[in-house]
This record gives C-alpha cells, structure tokens and sequence, in this order.
C-alpha cells in the first residue's frame, strides 16, 4: 500500500488485492485491547477511584462500539475501495486516517497485550513470534500499516 | 534537548461556588503518560497534538521524554480535567493515568 496523491482533503492510497484482504482482516480482529486494560491510576487506592475507573471502562466501550459501527460501515462501503487494474484504490480524509489509526492501535497495542506485554527486548525474540504467530503479525502488520498512514498524514501537514 | 515552556492551564472554574467542591477546582492531579514497547513514536506524538493542542515540537519533546525516562508529566490540572485528559489518551491506546500531585 502506497500513497497515491492527495486531493484536496483525500488522501489516495493504492494497493494490491492482498494488501487489501489483509487490512480487511486485520479490521475485523478490532477490538483487542481488554477493557480491564485501561487504568486510571496507577498510584492511587483502587477503592477510591472505583467510580472513576467504571466511568473510564465505560467511555472506553462506548467509544469502541462507535468505532466499530463506522468500521463496518467503511468495510461494507462499496465506494471506499475504487477498483483500478493493478488493485484498488482506498480514499480516505485526514480525519478518517486519524480515526483509523486509533483502530490500527488498539489492535496493536492489544495484541501485545494478548503476547504477555512483553518488554523491548523480547520483541526482538524469534521465540515470541513462533509462540503465537497470530498475534505478533497482527502487532507488525498493525504498526506497518500505522506508520504508512503517519507518514502521510506527515508529508502533507 | 529542545526547551520548551509548561502549558499554561486554565481550569474551567464555575463562578457558582455552591455546586462544586474545593477538591475539584484546585488542579491537583498529574496526567502521566508511561512508556511502553508498543506505541509508535510518531504516533504518541501525533495524539499530544491531538489532545492538548501543542505543537509538534512540544508534543516530540514529551513523547521522547516518556521514551527516555519511563515517563512524561503531561499537566497538571484538577480532578475532572485530569480524568477527562486521562479519558481522551486512552481513547487513542496510550498507557496515561493520573496520579496526585505530592
């Protein structure tokens, strides 16, 4: 997946039609991160910010059902994708990009979770990777597609 | 190390003393982002900007910060500012809590 050119506010990003299943099911493993993920305080007695933290664990899962509405709805839009010879075309709008790199993060971020949090040295571990596959391509392909959305959002600030 | 200034905080103080407690208006918490192997740096930088309004080069200054010393303050604000804050960085995947201000 590359990007194409920027029209006016669209983003045009061409890619293949694997590169396209890809993302598709890479979208669909959204959401990752658990809930119980997502703390208030590290520091402060649990007792105490029980209220607060239910609020958060709240807001968290209200947002992620929002997201995933709009990312079937992107999914399931037949013009998102144009298809062109050598693949198809996605167009997306600066504030979609930012919307989902917030997606691609949470399936990064939760599949390191799902990995056991490991540390920055045992990423770099083939071992991790042959423990589960799954989750370890879904943190690299995640943060691939991630920094080529960056990069764009970047070039044209 | 670029030098960069503290965030000029304004708390939304209600003039209606009655319907808010003491602890509420008084900016006691810390907004803490904590580093982890996962979170791209451009991408921490990215949601600084985002959520606070900080230009790039004040949003890398942190970002570095939490990726070179475990940790970055990131305001310091009162109670319901500093969850809402907390509430926006975890809506983006970042590792954020708020902690009282010692």
């Amino acid at each position: 997946m590359k990007l194409l050119q920027v029209k006016g506010d669209t983003f045009v990003f061409e890619l293949d039609k694997q590169e396209k299943i890809l993302l598709f099911e890479l979208l669909k493993l959204y959401p990752l991160v658990p809930l119980a993920h997502h703390r208030l305080s590290k520091a402060a007695d649990p007792k105490e910010l029980a209220p607060a933290q239910q609020l958060l664990e709240e807001a968290v899962a209200e947002q992620r059902q929002e997201n995933k509405r709009q990312l079937l709805a992107m999914l399931n839009d037949p013009q998102r994708f144009e298809p062109v010879e050598r693949g198809f075309r996605l167009h997306l709008t600066g504030p979609q990009i930012e919307w989902l790199l917030q997606v691609l993060n949470d399936l990064r971020v939760g599949s390191w979770v799902i990995l056991g949090e490991p540390d920055y040295d045992d990423l770099k571990h083939l071992k991790l990777a042959l423990q589960n596959p799954r989750y370890f391509l879904t943190m690299e392909i995640s943060g691939q597609f991630q920094a080529l959305l960056l990069h764009a959002l970047d070039g044209n600030a | 190390m670029p030098v960069t200034e503290e965030p000029v905080v304004l708390p939304d103080i209600d003039q209606d003393e009655q319907s808010d407690s003491r602890e509420s208006l008084e900016p006691g918490y810390l907004v803490v982002c904590w580093d982890d192997p996962v979170n791209l740096m451009d991408y921490v930088t990215r949601v600084f900007q985002i959520v606070f309004g900080w230009p790039k080069q004040k949003a890398e200054f942190h970002m570095l910060q939490v990726h070179n010393q475990g940790k970055s303050v990131l305001a310091r604000e009162s109670l319901e500012r500093a969850e809402h804050y907390v509430h926006q960085l975890h809506r983006f995947t970042l590792h954020a809590t708020m902690e009282r201000d010692a």
